[in-house]
């Protein structure tokens, strides 16, 4: 019964820190929404009994993706993100009816459906039993899901060259070449011009 | 029907109630707002809401492999949110604005 009531109210907090997320002007304070909302979704995690996902959820998602998210929009020059400039009014009345649509469908096909539990085994007795729910996490991780495990480690690589990619500036493109060397003070105005 | 394992406390469908939620959120967000910022958090916000059924469901199904998928997931958000995040850096840089509407060169 405690859980339940636990449930309900992280349940409603993620979904009022999502609503928030989406209707900010500010980016900031709709980042800060988001973290809230991870959170919660981490305390659901570990009302399911999934421990080590809730500590990954709240270190690696609230944390280091986060933290990204942060660095990029202070990095970026948040003034100019003032006002929304929208050139298609209409799209957003026509979406909010479409996302309530779907969300009212997703509503009408739940009520109706019942779930049979398949019966793995690992209840959280036999969890206990075998050693705590971190170890039997990496058990089923690094035997069943050995190859998926290595091919994550793949995608990041191609992730982070990816990124370093993007973000590198052509030496040709811009045109503009440097008015201050890279050891001495330059002036505000200098890199404003560069940046 | 033995629905739900005795030892649940909670249903699984309020499990799904809640990631249909939050999965709807994300998607109004994408759909709704113009910055490119918002549009990248309701992304993860809707990979959030299915990592939320998977947990559900391994805890249901008493089966872990659905916790390691969602170790997956979070692995190809982080993928996601360095490469978007990158791209959002490249186009301010060339337009100083984030705003979609105006990314519209290609005449798509």
């Amino acid at each position: 019964m405690v859980d339940k009531i636990l449930f309900v109210i992280f349940a409603v907090l993620a979904v009022a820190g999502g609503l928030g997320t989406i209707t900010r002007k500010n980016v900031v304070h709709a980042l800060l929404l988001l973290v809230f909302t991870f959170i919660n979704i981490a305390a659901i995690f570990f009302l399911t009994q999934a421990y080590f996902l809730a500590v990954v959820q709240i270190l690696v998602y609230a944390g280091a993706i986060m933290v990204l998210f942060v660095f990029v929009v202070m990095l970026l020059n948040l003034r100019t993100f003032k006002q929304e400039e929208q050139t298609h009014r209409g799209q957003r009345w026509v979406a909010l009816v479409l996302s309530l649509l779907v969300l009212a469908e997703f509503v009408v096909v739940l009520a109706g459906i019942s779930f049979t539990s398949a019966r793995g085994g690992f209840t959280p007795e036999a969890i206990a039993t075998a050693g705590g729910s971190t170890k039997v996490f990496a058990d089923a991780l690094f035997n069943q899901m050995l190859l998926p495990f290595e091919v994550a480690s793949v995608v990041l690589l191609v992730a982070m060259v990816g990124a370093i990619i993007l973000v590198k500036r052509e030496k040709s493109a811009g045109g503009t070449t440097r008015t201050w060397e890279p050891g001495d003070q330059p002036s505000p105005e200098a890199v404003e011009e560069e940046v | 029907m033995g629905a739900t394992p005795a030892d649940m406390p909670i249903p699984v469908d309020w499990y799904l109630y809640l990631s249909a939620a939050l999965f709807i959120v994300g998607a109004a967000g994408v759909l709704m707002r113009r910055n490119l910022f918002i549009i990248l958090f309701s992304l993860e916000l809707m990979m959030n809401a299915v990592n939320i059924n998977l947990v559900g469901f391994s805890r249901f199904h008493e089966n872990l492999v659905g916790q390691n998928f969602v170790l997956f997931t979070m692995a190809v958000a982080a993928a996601e949110a360095a490469v978007g995040l990158a791209i959002a850096t490249a186009l301010f840089r060339n337009r100083q604005t984030l705003m979609v509407d105006l990314f519209d060169r290609m005449k798509g």
